[in-house]
């Protein structure tokens, strides 16, 4: 990474505030390569500051609210507006009731001016590998709304990432909403290890989600930041925890695979190997987490 | 090819039209070009508070808001909460706490701190804590901060805002 250099104000650009959706499709549209979106700058403006990113045009939707905020239900899903800060995620009871790793997530993300700000489709669209919203979505089975001039598509959140801050979004694209099912029975939880409790990125975070009857999961998922160059689905930890036995056991199990599906890379934050055991430690305690919250440990 | 924009917001309760470069930050085009010196740049990297200010009523580090995107809201400084005059309850309670050495985290921490105890009055101090952990103090600590909102809560319980009081 290259020193933060401190150099001010950056290069210049168009400004552009297109006032609804639909003059958002267009300005992408005639945009193309040179332009940006900003929501709540809290990534896009370090970008313009270390010059990381240099854009002809930047295209300001932190007014459109409207059309691209809110959280709801509707159609057997949560659905979260792009421009949703982490702040209204924190505070929400729908988020609560049906994505309570989201919220975890969202109160422990940043500081409170940071959250403020942020947003849950700019923390996305970012595609960092700690980007911290990614794994309790990937663990809830969340899927992206990507709006163009030509239509509108959905793509699970695990498949949205394709390497180091890049995305899937083509040419004209917007992140518009994450919907996840909103079923009442599936708990689940997130947690991260960070070198502090506030104002942190996250060395690893790690989110579970499952339904529990009968002494056994029923479908569940984990899922994992910061362990490989994006946030992803554990897929044979999944497989492994599904229609298992709902034991302290079986948790530890699925927490070992947990860490051997990690791809860590050493680097400031932490050494793979730490990482490695982080993910363990952090997923175990977690399904334990949840066992005892079904009275089933 | 950038070309200065328009924005209409309100600052501090006055209504302001302004022609302002887009390629700047908030807390530049505040402190630089609206003459609000209480906002401070510390950092420029979201990460100290320092510039923090209330955007449509929430803490924010305006270094990472674009200047252009205040058009439409509601921007409180430092200067729109209190005067030296007429104090508000929490800068009140700064200087009663002596809560300032250098002095340079304290507009941003006044700002923080106003909005938990208009929001959050009953916030433990743990709560307190994490709520302000994005206002960094390089010279102390954050005992008497903590205990100014504290105070301050516990004035506005027992019978509203303080008497104006002139603190020099």
């Amino acid at each position: 990474m290259r020193p933060f250099q401190y150099l001010a104000p950056f290069p210049s650009f168009r400004y552009l505030a297109p006032k609804s959706v639909g003059e958002l499709l267009d300005s992408l549209e005639v945009g193309g390569e040179g332009s940006v979106v900003i929501a709540g700058g809290t990534d896009l403006m370090m970008a313009l500051k270390e010059r990381t990113t240099t854009p002809d045009a930047v295209i300001d939707i932190s007014r459109l609210g409207r059309e691209l905020g809110g959280i709801r239900k509707g159609g057997g899903a949560l659905r979260i507006g792009a421009l949703t800060t982490f702040a209204e995620i924190e505070a929400s009871q729908l988020v609560d009731r049906f994505a309570e790793a989201l919220k975890t997530a969202a109160a422990n993300v940043g500081t409170l001016q940071i959250r403020n700000l942020a947003t849950i489709g700019g923390n996305l669209a970012t595609a960092s590998p700690a980007g911290d919203s990614a794994p309790p979505l990937i663990a809830l089975g969340a899927r992206v709304k990507i709006l163009s001039r030509s239509g509108e598509r959905t793509v699970p959140v695990e498949s949205f990432f394709r390497g180091v801050k890049k995305n899937a979004l083509l040419r004209g694209e917007v992140v518009a909403e994450v919907a996840l099912p909103a079923r009442e029975g599936v708990s689940s939880a997130w947690a991260r290890g960070a070198v502090r409790n506030e104002n942190a990125l996250s060395t690893v975070s790690v989110a579970v989600s499952a339904s529990i009857a009968n002494g056994r999961f029923g479908e569940s998922r984990v899922a994992l930041g910061a362990v490989a160059p994006t946030p992803m689905l554990a897929e044979k930890s999944s497989k492994l925890m599904t229609e298992g036995d709902a034991t302290a056991e079986k948790a530890e199990e699925v927490a070992a695979l947990a860490a051997e599906e990690a791809r860590p890379i050493t680097d400031i934050r932490a050494s793979a190997a730490y990482r490695k055991r982080l993910v363990f430690v952090l997923t175990r305690r977690l399904i334990a987490g949840l066992l005892s919250e079904a009275g089933a440990a | 090819m950038s070309g200065k924009v328009r924005a209409r917001f309100k600052l501090n309760g006055e209504d302001v039209t302004a022609e302002m470069e887009p390629n700047q930050t908030l807390c530049d085009y505040l402190h630089d070009v609206a003459e609000k010196t209480g906002v401070k740049k510390g950092c420029d990297t979201g990460e100290c508070g320092a510039c923090t200010v209330l955007m449509d009523d929430k803490p924010v580090t305006s270094c990472l808001v674009l200047a252009p995107q205040v058009d439409g809201r509601e921007v409180v400084t430092v200067e729109g909460l209190g005067t030296k005059s007429r104090p508000s309850p929490v800068q009140w309670a700064f200087v009663e706490l002596d809560a300032v050495q250098c002095g340079y985290c304290i507009p941003g921490m006044i700002v923080t701190l106003s909005w938990i105890l208009e929001h959050a009055p009953q916030a433990s101090d743990s709560e307190v804590r994490r709520l302000m952990s994005g206002n960094l103090c390089r010279c102390t600590g954050y005992l008497q901060q903590v205990e100014a909102v504290r105070r301050a809560a516990k004035r506005a319980a027992a019978g509203g805002a303080p008497e104006p009081h002139d603190i020099y």
